[in-house]
């Protein structure tokens, strides 16, 4: 018996185990036949293989970025939520004691306003006085307050839930992780994208604070990102320099301290 | 990749990953996606064909299994979690663009239509691209089959669990996309080996 020639479909189906028994039986009968069909049986094979072989398309370089600046900015996004759900049982009190502080507004809009606030009720601070110049078209991940204040904190103090306002600045986990390559990129597009990522709230602790006052020598910086850095846990500190838009980025390890502050790298970004 | 390289062997596994993200650990699911991104992105651009489709894809996808970390049930892989994001993330931006006109969703019509009756042997186009357009004939179901099964190397029983739908539909499948996809990957095959003939059986490839 050897009826109309088997389609793709039966034979697909064969290769499969698809078919009822009696099916399979008469199509492989067939096929023992037919070299037609078997070698149409082979293309499929083929098919297969030729998919197998289909060489393998590699990860864009800037798509790799863009998707690692996402993930950072969603992290800070969800951070954001998380802290500011923490710090609204203390808010009630924080207001009023707001009248007797001075409050500063960093140039950046509603979320710096809650940050200066947050950061503004320990009267024992100057702030105004030591507002970082801050360019106006843009708002930073973290704000920044009093800059000497973050040389208030001695190292190797016990960490403090009053870190945040004797510091004057929140620390970041943004996820990043920086490139030596594109340091000064990553910087740049967490900074600028402040309005978008907001604050991420955790206050340095003793150690952090006295790393991060020993290598900005006391001035505020605008970013203290932990997070990594060729692939290793490392803190991404910048610190507006003196012309407006230009950055001076530190990298230091975890165990920075203000006697040993462990730099692994030091540059200045431009935006 | 610069990610590849720094992966050290005491790694930790991919659900601690995702337990630590979900707890709060904010370099944990950064870690994950270096980790799978490669294959992830595989998934999508084979899926989709449009390189600006597949990437939106993956984002999306990356920012899904972000936010759903804490509902991974742990019954399976991670990675095949992650992929059956990619893949559904692949999914809502076809229905999103409703259906570019080179991408025939399961209709037979305009797949008759499309499909080349003779191939032209003198086509220069590359493998890989030839792969592609091919591709771009089958439904979504078929080229998200083949491509996790024939292209990824993933087992009936892992692409299932990818796809949610039982083994025998994922056999199903790829023998339907194969049986689509033979006269169109024809004339590369004949290039390829003239005489294929023999004794050879089938033709899938079960695992």
């Amino acid at each position: 018996m050897n009826p109309a020639h088997l389609d793709y479909d039966t034979l697909a189906d064969l290769a499969e185990g698809l078919l009822e028994d009696d099916q399979a039986a008469s199509v492989s009968a067939h096929l023992d036949t037919c070299a037609e069909c078997r070698e149409r049986s082979a293309d499929l094979a083929d098919v297969s293989r030729i998919l197998a072989e289909a060489p393998v398309p590699s990860l864009p370089p800037d798509l790799a970025e863009r998707i690692d600046t996402a993930i950072a900015a969603e992290s800070l996004e969800t951070a954001t939520v998380v802290s500011l759900e923490q710090r609204r049982g203390r808010r009630h009190w924080r207001i009023l004691s707001a009248a007797a502080a001075t409050v500063v507004v960093l140039g950046g809009g509603a979320v710096a306003g809650k940050v200066a606030l947050d950061g503004s009720d320990d009267a024992g601070h100057r702030h105004s006085a030591n507002t970082p110049a801050m360019d106006g078209t843009r708002s930073t991940v973290t704000r920044s307050g009093p800059g000497t204040a973050a040389g208030a904190a001695p190292s190797g103090e016990v960490p403090t839930s009053e870190g945040l306002r004797s510091a004057g600045y929140a620390v970041s986990h943004s996820g990043t992780d920086y490139r030596t390559g594109t340091l000064g990129r990553q910087v740049d597009r967490l900074l600028g994208k402040g309005a978008e990522l907001k604050v991420q709230g955790a206050p340095p602790d003793g150690r952090l604070a006295g790393c991060v006052s020993a290598v900005t020598r006391g001035k505020a910086p605008g970013l203290v990102d932990e997070a990594r850095f060729e692939g290793r846990q490392a803190t991404v500190i910048a610190v507006q320099s003196g012309r407006p838009g230009t950055w001076d980025v530190w990298v230091v390890g975890p165990d920075c301290t203000a006697q040993n502050p462990h730099v692994l790298k030091q540059e200045q970004a431009a935006s | 990749m610069a990610s590849l390289s720094m992966r050290r062997v005491d790694e930790v596994p991919d659900k601690e990953l995702l337990a630590r993200h979900a707890q709060g650990d904010p370099h944990a699911f950064a870690e994950l996606v270096h980790r799978h991104r490669d294959r992830m992105w595989a998934v999508a651009i084979r899926t989709l064909g449009d390189p600006e489709e597949a990437a939106d894809a993956l984002q999306d996808a990356c920012l899904s299994a972000f936010r759903a970390a804490g509902r991974f049930r742990g019954d399976a892989a991670v990675t095949t979690w992650l992929h059956r994001i990619v893949v559904n993330a692949c999914l809502d931006r076809i229905r999103r663009k409703s259906v570019r006109p080179a991408t025939p969703m399961g209709d037979d019509a305009t797949f008759d239509a499309v499909a080349p009756k003779m191939p032209d042997p003198t086509d220069a186009h590359g493998v890989s691209l030839d792969v592609r357009t091919a591709l771009e004939q089958l439904p979504f179901e078929q080229r998200a089959a083949l491509v996790l099964v024939d292209m990824m190397g993933y087992s009936v029983d892992d692409a299932a669990q990818v796809m949610e739908v039982p083994p025998g539909t994922i056999k199903s499948r790829c023998a339907r996309g194969r049986a689509r996809l033979a006269p169109l990957l024809g004339h590369h095959r004949n290039r390829r080996d003239p005489k294929n003939v023999g004794g050879v059986e089938g033709g899938g490839m079960p695992k």
